[in-house]
C-alpha cells in the first residue's frame, strides 16, 4: 500500500515539525494557570460548585483569539510586541506601558511566591525555607541555563499540571452535573457571581501573556511556512489551560462546595480543605500542582517583564547575553525575583492587599490599551501584508476585546466603589 | 544644536506672521544631500499635511519655525518613497551603529541649525540613544523647553554620528530609492556582521544578506546559528542561496544543507558550480556529530615523495581559505595518510628537503566514525590545531580544524 506509506511519512514529518515549533503557546497558556489563577478557579468551584463551568468555553475562545493574533504578529514581523508598539506609538507611550507592566508583573511575582509558600506549607515546609530556595532555583535556571534547556524545563513543568486532573478524579465529582454545568450557562444578577465571572476572565487573559508569547515566537525563530503548526501549539495551549481550570473547579466543586464550608482564604487553603473530603492524595496533588505552577510562573513572569521592558526601551536583552552586556535586563530580572520573594517573607497577607489592588489596577489599564494596539497593529498592511486580520476575524476579535475591556474596567471600578458590586 | 523632540509639534508661521500649523516631520533627500533637511512637513489645523521646501524656511528655533512664503503658497505634501522621514523612518527605529558594531534603537535625533542669509538649513549631526534623550522624550511638552533641557542635561548622553548610522529598510525597492547601502557594514569582520544579523528581524536579515557581496555574506552567514541560516537560505532565491553556499567553507555548507528541507537542499546543490557541489556532496555522506561530520575537505595534500618545493607549489594553487591551513598532508599511492608537516617547518627548511623527513612523528589521526567527544579529547590531549580524518584503511578523507572543535565545545556547555 504505497499511498498509505506516503501518508504515514507525511504525518510523521508533520508531527516532527509540530514538535519542533511546540513550546511558546503551550508554555504561555500554562503559566496563565499560576497561583492567582488556581486561587480564582478554586474559589469559583468552592462557592458556586459546577455552576460557573460554562464560562470556560467563551473564555477559551477569547484566549485563542487574542493569543493567535500576537503569535501571528511575532512570526510575520519577527519583532516583539514591545518593539512594535515602540516603533508605531513612540517612546513615551511605550515607557508608560512598560512601567504599568512592571508594576502589574511585580505584584504577580509576589503572588507566585505566596502561592509557593502556601503550597509547600501543605507539606509542612515553612515559607522561610521554601521561598528563598524557590527564588534561588528560578534565578539560577534562567541565568545559568540556555534557551533550549529552559524551554525543556518549562515544558516538563507543563506536564505536571496533570496533578490537577488526577486530583479532580480523586474528588469523585458528579460528572453528569459537571458536564451540564459546562454547557448550560447559568447567570443571575447576583453581584457575587458577576464579580466571580469578571475574576475568571481577568485571571485567564492577562497583558503580560501577549508580550511574552510574541517574544517567545520571535526568539524561537518560527518560520512563516510553519506558522500553522505554531498556531496549533497556541490553540492546544489554550485548551489545555482551560482543561486544567475545569478540573480545579470540579475538584473544589465536588468537595468544598458540597461540604457547605465554602470560604477559602488562598489556594493552599483549598488544598488543605480537599484533605478530609477527598483524601490526602487529592490534597497533596493539589498542593503539588500549586507549587509547580508557582515556581514555573515565578521564573517566567520576571523574565518576560525584563524582556519586554528592555525591548521597548531599546536596551540590550536576552539570556544569551552576559551580565555586563545587558545590565538592565539582568537587574530587572534579579530585582523582581528578590523583591518578590522578600515581600512574601516580610509582609503579612493583609499587608499584601494594597499591592494586589495595585496590580489589578495596572492590569486593568494595561489590558485595554494592549488589546487595542494589538488589533490596530495586526490590521496594518505594511506590517502584516497578506497575514493581517480577516474581516470575520476582526469582528470576533473586536467583540472579544470590547467585552474584555468592559469586564476589566468593571473590576477596577468595583475595587474602588465596592458598593457597585458587593462581594 | 536642536533636538527632534524639541521640534516636534513646533508652531509654524508664514512670512506674514500667520499661523500655518505644527511641524510634524523632517524629510531628507538622500539623492541630493544625506545630512540636510530638504522639506519640512507641517500639519495644518485642518489636519492637512503641507510641505515647506528648505529654501523657504526662514528661521527655526525651539520656539517657532517661520517660513518665508505666504501660507497660501505652501504646497500639499505628496508622499515620496525616495525621502527619509526622520520621525517615521529613524526615530524609535532600529539602526546599525557601524563603529560600535551594534544594533540600537534611536531615541532622538540631533540637528545643527545653520542660519543663512536668505534661509535656514538644518543638518542632521547624530542620532541619540542615551538616557538624556529618553528623559527628553518623556518630558517633552510637559515643561518649558529650557527646563526640559536642564533636567535632561543631568543625565548621561550617548550619540552616534549620522555618518556611521546605517538605516535598516527591508523593502528592497525603497532601499534603492533611499540609497541605503551596506558598504560600511561590509567592511566589518564577518563575525561582527553576524552578531548584527542576529539582532535583526527576519526580513531585515534578508535585506542585509541580499545587498552584501556573496563572499562577505557567505562568511557572515557561516557565523550565525544554524536555524537562522536555514530560514534565511529558504527565503531567498535558489540561485542566490547556491551562490552563498558555494562561498561557504564546505563543512559549514554541508551542515546547513543537512538542515534545509530535502527539496530546497537538492535545488541548491543542483544550482551550485559542479566542483563546489561535489565537495559538499562528499561531506553530506557523513553523520553529524562524528569526525566525518566535523571535517572539511578543503585541505592541502601532496604525494609522499614531494619536497618543500612541491609543498609551496601546492599552497600557491590552493583556492580555499588559507588562514585555516595549518599543515600539509602526505599520502602514498593508495591515498593512505603517511605524514603531516606543519607550515612553520616548511618555512624553515631548504627547498630540496623531502617532506617525509619533516613529518610529525607519531602521526595522529581519527577514523571518520569517531564521535565528537573523542575528537575534542584528541585535540585537547595532543594540543592540536588541525587533525586529519581517515577511513578504516587509513586513507585520508578530510581535516578537522580547531575552530570547528571550539564550536562543538561551546555548544555543549
Amino acid at each position: 500500500m504505497p499511498i498509505n506509506r506516503e501518508r504515514l511519512r507525511r504525518l510523521r514529518i508533520n508531527l516532527l515539525i509540530f514538535l519542533s515549533v511546540l513550546g511558546p503557546g503551550i508554555i504561555t497558556a500554562n503559566v496563565d494557570n499560576d497561583a492567582g489563577g488556581i486561587y480564582t478557579y478554586s474559589v469559583a468551584g468552592a462557592q458556586y460548585g459546577y455552576l460557573l463551568l460554562w464560562t470556560l468555553l467563551p473564555i477559551t475562545v477569547a484566549l485563542v483569539v487574542v493569543q493567535e493574533m500576537v503569535a501571528r504578529m511575532g512570526v510575520v514581523t519577527g519583532k516583539g510586541l514591545a518593539d512594535l508598539i515602540r516603533e508605531e506609538y513612540g517612546f513615551r507611550t511605550t515607557f508608560l506601558l512598560m512601567i504599568l507592566l512592571l508594576v502589574a508583573n511585580f505584584s504577580n511575582t509576589v503572588a507566585e511566591f505566596a502561592g509557593l509558600a502556601q503550597g509547600m506549607s501543605v507539606f509542612g515546609i515553612s515559607r522561610h525555607i521554601s521561598v528563598p530556595l524557590g527564588a534561588i532555583f528560578v534565578w539560577l535556571l534562567v541565568v545559568k541555563g540556555n534557551y533550549r534547556v529552559v524551554e525543556k524545563v518549562f515544558l516538563s513543568a507543563c506536564f505536571f499540571y496533570v496533578a490537577y486532573l488526577l486530583s479532580g478524579f480523586l474528588a469523585h465529582p458528579d460528572w453528569k452535573r459537571a458536564l451540564v454545568g459546562t454547557v448550560k450557562p447559568t447567570f443571575n444578577l447576583d453581584p457575587g457571581m458577576i464579580y466571580m465571572i469578571i475574576g475568571l476572565v481577568g485571571t485567564t487573559i492577562a497583558p503580560w501573556m501577549q508580550f511574552y508569547l510574541q517574544s517567545a515566537m520571535v526568539e524561537k525563530g518560527i518560520k512563516l511556512k510553519h506558522y500553522k503548526y505554531a498556531r496549533l501549539d497556541v490553540i492546544t495551549g489554550c485548551f489545555l489551560t482551560d482543561l486544567v481550570a475545569f478540573f480545579i473547579i470540579v475538584a473544589c466543586g465536588a468537595t468544598i462546595f458540597e461540604s457547605g464550608h465554602r470560604q477559602i482564604r488562598d489556594a493552599g487553603d483549598a488544598a488543605l480543605a480537599l484533605g478530609p473530603l477527598a483524601g490526602r492524595a487529592a490534597s497533596a496533588l493539589f498542593a503539588f500542582g500549586l507549587v509547580n505552577a508557582s515556581l514555573f510562573s515565578a521564573s517566567i513572569l520576571p523574565l518576560s517583564t525584563a524582556y519586554s521592558v528592555c525591548e521597548g526601551l531599546g536596551l540590550e536583552s536576552g539570556i544569551n547575553k552576559r551580565v555586563h552586556e545587558a545590565p538592565t535586563f539582568y537587574s530587572l530580572y534579579t530585582g523582581l525575583i528578590i523583591l518578590g520573594a522578600l515581600t512574601v517573607l516580610i509582609l503579612t497577607e493583609t499587608r499584601q492587599i494594597p499591592l494586589i489592588l495595585l496590580s489589578q489596577v495596572a492590569n486593568g489599564i494595561l489590558l485595554p490599551v494592549v488589546l487595542i494596539f494589538m488589533l490596530r497593529l495586526s490590521n496594518r498592511e505594511d506590517l502584516m501584508g497578506e497575514h493581517r486580520n480577516t474581516r470575520a476575524f476582526n469582528w470576533i476579535a473586536w467583540a472579544t476585546s470590547l467585552v474584555m475591556i468592559a469586564l476589566t474596567l468593571l473590576m477596577v471600578l468595583s475595587l474602588f466603589l465596592p458598593n457597585t458590586l458587593p462581594r | 544644536m536642536i533636538y527632534f523632540s524639541e521640534m516636534e509639534n513646533l508652531p509654524t508661521y508664514d512670512g506674514k506672521g500667520r499661523y500655518v500649523g505644527v511641524l510634524t516631520d523632517l524629510l531628507v533627500n538622500p539623492s541630493q544631500d544625506s545630512n540636510r533637511v530638504a522639506y519640512y512637513l507641517v500639519k495644518s489645523p485642518k489636519k492637512k499635511l503641507l510641505c515647506i521646501p528648505r529654501d523657504q524656511m526662514q528661521s527655526i528655533s525651539v520656539r517657532a519655525a517661520i517660513a518665508s512664503t505666504s501660507r497660501d503658497d505652501i504646497p500639499a505634501y505628496s508622499p515620496d518613497e525616495g525621502l527619509i522621514r526622520v520621525k517615521k523612518d529613524v526615530l524609535d527605529q532600529q539602526i546599525i551603529d557601524v563603529t560600535d558594531r551594534k544594533v540600537v534603537r534611536v531615541t532622538d535625533v540631533d540637528f545643527d541649525i545653520d542660519p543663512g542669509d536668505r534661509h535656514t538649513n538644518l543638518e542632521i549631526i547624530s542620532v541619540n540613544i542615551g538616557l538624556a534623550a529618553a528623559v527628553r522624550r518623556l518630558l517633552q511638552g510637559m515643561f518649558a523647553k529650557h527646563t526640559t533641557r536642564m533636567i535632561a542635561g543631568r543625565f548621561p548622553t550617548r550619540t552616534i554620528p549620522w555618518g556611521v548610522v546605517n538605516l535598516i529598510e527591508s523593502d528592497p525597492a525603497r532601499r534603492v530609492k533611499l540609497r541605503i547601502s551596506y558598504d560600511k557594514l561590509a567592511e566589518l569582520h564577518p563575525a561582527d556582521i553576524a552578531d548584527i544579523l542576529e539582532e535583526l528581524s527576519h526580513d531585515e536579515q534578508k535585506s542585509v544578506i541580499e545587498s552584501l557581496d556573496d563572499e562577505t555574506a557567505a562568511q557572515a552567514l557561516s557565523e550565525i546559528p544554524t536555524r537562522m541560516q536555514v530560514s534565511l537560505l529558504e527565503s531567498i532565491s535558489t540561485g542566490k542561496a547556491a551562490d552563498l553556499v558555494e562561498e561557504m567553507p564546505p563543512d559549514e555548507a554541508a551542515d546547513v544543507l543537512q538542515e534545509l528541507s530535502p527539496e530546497t537542499s537538492a535545488q541548491v546543490l543542483a544550482s551550485m558550480e559542479s566542483e563546489e557541489a561535489e565537495d559538499v556532496r562528499e561531506l553530506l555522506g557523513f553523520k553529524e556529530n562524528t569526525a566525518g561530520g566535523l571535517m572539511t575537505n578543503e585541505y592541502i595534500v601532496v604525494g609522499d615523495s614531494a619536497t618543500i618545493e612541491g609543498a609551496t607549489a601546492a599552497l600557491k594553487i590552493f583556492e580555499g581559505v588559507l588562514e585555516l591551513i595549518h599543515a600539509i598532508y602526505l599520502i602514498d599511492r593508495d591515498c593512505v595518510l603517511v605524514g603531516a608537516v606543519p607550515l612553520a617547518r616548511i618555512l624553515l627548511a631548504d627547498k630540496e628537503t623531502s617532506l617525509k623527513d619533516l613529518s610529525q612523528d607519531p602521526l595522529i589521526s581519527v577514523p571518520f566514525h569517531a564521535d565528537e567527544r573523542t575528537v575534542v579529547a584528541t585535540f585537547q590531549k595532543y594540543n592540536l590545531v588541525s587533525l586529519p580524518v581517515v577511513d578504516d584503511d587509513g586513507r585520508l578523507l578530510g581535516v578537522i580544524t580547531a575552530d570547528d572543535v571550539l564550536d562543538v565545545v561551546v555548544n555543549h556547555h
